[in-house]
């Protein structure tokens, strides 16, 4: 998980608002390929807003977020393909009730990418034996368990083979005894080189797993650092404080 | 893959889920009958031996009317003489009736004490119904006269010549002693007659002597002659039905040609429409209840009169043809209606750069919802048939559709709507997050979940449909309730064809709510 690769996303001055409340302040930073990113940071300090202005989910008012040469922001730019390469993994799992695991997973590859149906049930097979729930590929999302559902999530995300995965607090909506699955899947894709940004409340993936471990209060970066760095010789006293709440 | 037909829910519980409330519902609907027919059972046991001149009213001239409940065809001249007592200080009150048949409906059930109506259907009453009789004093007399719109004097003008032509041959006078006095032939019209046009008389066929329905077609006096003139004319004359008091707006409107439906001519009505020269005269008399019933009609043999006799039998799916079509065609452009409005409103809801054609549009509709869910159904027909058609020659059931439709619409829109917004934002989240378009994330992902949520609330609005639909014999139409309401005035027999039509609702919303219930099991398979 060295991170001199190519660059894959840079942010550019990100501003975003609501009224007189300032959600984002202008932040900058680069991603790079294979770098898996945590994201942390006092609720309501903007690291959700930000994670999801990366897909434009949220639209910020200032700004460039260049995404493999092109920025998404601009007008221009057909935000439905550049989605395709960025995969997402909601807090609440966001699976379509109506329709069974399968069904889940092969919707946007066939009706996206014009994989034939055989493809990509082949494709999503593959994937749930990855996650470990191929018995599940009939089942309809209520009748899986929250940890059950979450891997069903990153699987029909990893379908569309994405470039790059945000998480967003993808544990939080868990019971404590399913958060271990979910973070396992997880670390395999982050061995795989995956890149990977997530938003979470999990000191001990983001200090084990990720690459980077960035800090965002008062909507902006506060500490941008390795692990290591970040969770042993913290310089903002604003972490200080928070790491000293959450350990 | 999980195939359908694998999920036949276990056949014990479902099944048995069914047949109780299919059970209960028979019950109820038999038991709903049964106690109607007990009730009017019982009242023909009573036994009224009264007999000579007395009435349960106690009126005997038109002395005796203030303080008393007149009953009246609303609009006619009747109405006009009862109003002069309303109000006054013997706490008279007035009941304007659509049909002159209602108000003898209601004097024989002691509802009212008298009806004040033109003589001659007050005789036609009077002969149906013993217990019924016309007190000695009368009124002024009247001339019943042709309407035509104000200042088309070309056809005014044709009129009065086919009366006076029609007058001096006699024919007026042998339909009159036809119809009247039960002697002589109708009018017949020739046989080597080519007519080049049609000419529509619209009327109130619910008049006898001159104008009623007879083997499930408008007959009496003002048909005979209108035929008469309608010949002379070499025209083809169609006849349209409907409420007295619409009689009038009708010819105004351009509805119909002319209008002839036992009607006097007085100035107030002369300020919208213009009267042709008097073909007849009349008086308004009134009728009362001595309360002797003499009729002790068995069951059978109201269920004989109301259906067998005259073959009455026909209105009913002729009726219920109508119904079904005005629901059906009105339900279709509903639910389409519906979907694209709910569609157009979500994506106005939902997206934060709107354009201005997309707020125009959503304001558009915003009017339309609340007009169409803020004045009542009967009102936008009458709107809808009165002044939006009101030039257009178009057949009253396409406008009964069409109103419908776009009232259906306005719910359905809503309906559908809160389906789509109950489902949670996530879902549509992680559509767009996939690379769905907004389009593609509705069609794929959302409307499925919304259409279920959604058809509980669509199911009853079908259901209210239905039974609104009664209301389309306001604009001339026959459907259900009006079949029942034709038997109804010309046999003076309530119960059985009301009852009848009530049962014919009440088995189709019940089929209805077995569908849509069997349905909806269907989709809660695939969520859960």
């Amino acid at each position: 998980m060295q991170n001199n690769g190519e660059v894959l996303i840079e942010i550019k001055n990100l501003k975003k608002s609501y009224g007189d409340h300032v959600v984002l302040d202008g932040i900058n930073t680069t991603i790079k390929k294979g770098e898996v990113i945590a994201i942390v940071g006092p609720s309501g300090c903007g690291k959700s807003t930000f994670l999801r202005s990366l897909n434009k989910l949220e639209r910020p008012e200032a700004g460039e977020i260049v995404f493999e040469g092109t920025d998404i922001l601009d007008k221009k730019t057909n935000v439905n393909k550049v989605r395709q390469k960025i995969g997402m993994v909601f807090q609440q799992f966001n699976l379509f009730p109506n329709k069974t695991v399968l069904q889940n997973i092969m919707l946007a590859p066939m009706k996206l990418k014009g994989v034939s149906a055989e493809d990509s049930k082949n494709r999503a097979m593959e994937l749930l034996k990855r996650v470990g729930l191929l018995e599940k590929a009939e089942a309809y999302p209520d009748s899986l368990s929250g940890g059950q559902k979450q891997r069903i999530a990153i699987a029909r995300t990893m379908a569309m083979n994405p470039d790059v995965i945000l998480f967003d607090e993808p544990t939080s909506a868990l019971d404590p005894e399913m958060v271990g699955e979910v973070l396992e899947i997880m670390r395999e894709l982050a061995r795989d080189g995956m890149t990977m940004i997530v938003v979470t409340h999990e000191m001990g993936f983001a200090r084990d797993v990720a690459s980077r471990v960035i800090f965002i209060d008062q909507g902006n970066i506060r500490e941008d650092s390795a692990p290591e760095e970040f969770f042993e010789n913290p310089k903002n006293e604003r972490l200080k404080e928070f790491l000293s709440k959450v350990r | 893959m999980r195939g359908k037909k694998k999920f036949i829910p276990s056949l014990s519980s479902m099944a048995n889920h069914r047949k109780r409330y299919l059970f209960f519902t028979l019950v109820l609907i038999f038991s709903m009958a049964f106690g109607t027919m007990m009730v009017s059972w019982a009242k023909e046991d009573e036994d009224n031996s009264d007999s000579g001149k007395q009435n349960v009213a106690e009126i005997y001239s038109v002395d005796d009317l203030p303080g008393h409940k007149i009953g009246v065809q609303l609009g006619t001249t009747g109405d006009t003489y009862a109003s002069d007592y309303e109000g006054d200080d013997a706490g008279t009150e007035i009941i304007r009736y659509n049909k002159g048949a209602d108000a003898v409906q209601a004097l024989k059930q002691n509802k009212i004490d008298c009806v004040l109506i033109d003589e001659q259907p007050a005789k036609a009453f009077v002969a149906k119904n013993p217990e019924l009789y016309i007190l000695d004093e009368e009124f002024t007399i009247e001339d019943y006269a042709i309407c035509v719109q104000k200042g088309n004097t070309e056809l005014l003008n044709q009129i009065n010549d086919s009366i006076e032509a029609l007058q001096q041959d006699g024919t007026i006078d042998q339909v009159i002693n036809h119809y009247i006095n039960g002697t002589g032939d109708t009018y017949k019209s020739p046989d080597d007659i080519n007519y080049t046009g049609k000419i529509t008389m619209v009327t109130n066929a619910g008049f006898p002597p001159y104008e009623y329905y007879e083997n499930g077609v408008p007959t009496g006096i003002d048909i005979d002659i209108a035929t008469a003139i309608a010949d002379r004319m070499g025209l083809e004359l169609e006849v349209l039905d409907v409420e007295f008091d619409s009689v009038i707006v009708s010819v105004q409107t351009g509805k119909a040609d002319f209008g002839m439906a036992g009607m006097t001519v007085t100035e107030e009505r002369k300020k919208n429409i213009d009267f042709t020269e008097s073909y007849t005269t009349s008086k308004q008399v009134i009728i009362v209840n001595s309360g002797n019933d003499a009729q002790g009609n068995t069951l059978m043999s109201r269920i004989k009169q109301s259906f067998v006799e005259d073959g009455r039998w026909k209105y009913i799916p002729q009726g219920l043809l109508n119904t079904l079509i005005i629901t059906i065609f009105a339900g279709i452009i509903g639910i389409v209606l519906g979907f694209l409005i709910a569609m157009t409103r979500v994506a106005y809801d939902r997206s934060d750069e709107r354009s201005p054609l997309l707020k125009v549009v959503n304001a558009i509709i915003k009017l339309y919802i609340t007009i169409f869910r803020g004045t009542p159904m009967m009102v936008q027909l009458l709107i809808t048939y009165y002044v939006i058609f009101a030039s257009v020659n178009i057949k009253p059931v396409i406008v009964a559709v069409i109103a419908f439709g776009l009232n259906s619409g306005a719910y359905v829109a809503e309906a559908i709507r809160a389906g789509m917004m109950s489902i949670p934002i996530g879902q549509f989240e992680a559509g767009r997050s996939l690379g769905f378009t907004y389009g593609q994330t509705m069609k794929y992902i959302i409307m499925g979940q919304a259409i279920k949520n959604a058809l509980p609330a669509m199911c009853n609005e079908f259901i209210a449909l239905l039974k609104e639909s009664s209301i389309v014999g306001y604009i001339g139409l026959v459907d259900l309730t009006k079949a029942g309401d034709i038997i109804r005035s010309t046999t003076w027999e309530a119960m059985v064809p009301l009852v009848s039509i009530a049962l014919i609702y009440l088995i189709i919303v019940t089929i209805l709510t077995y569908l849509v219930g069997r349905l909806e099991r269907r989709l809660k398979r695939g969520a859960k």
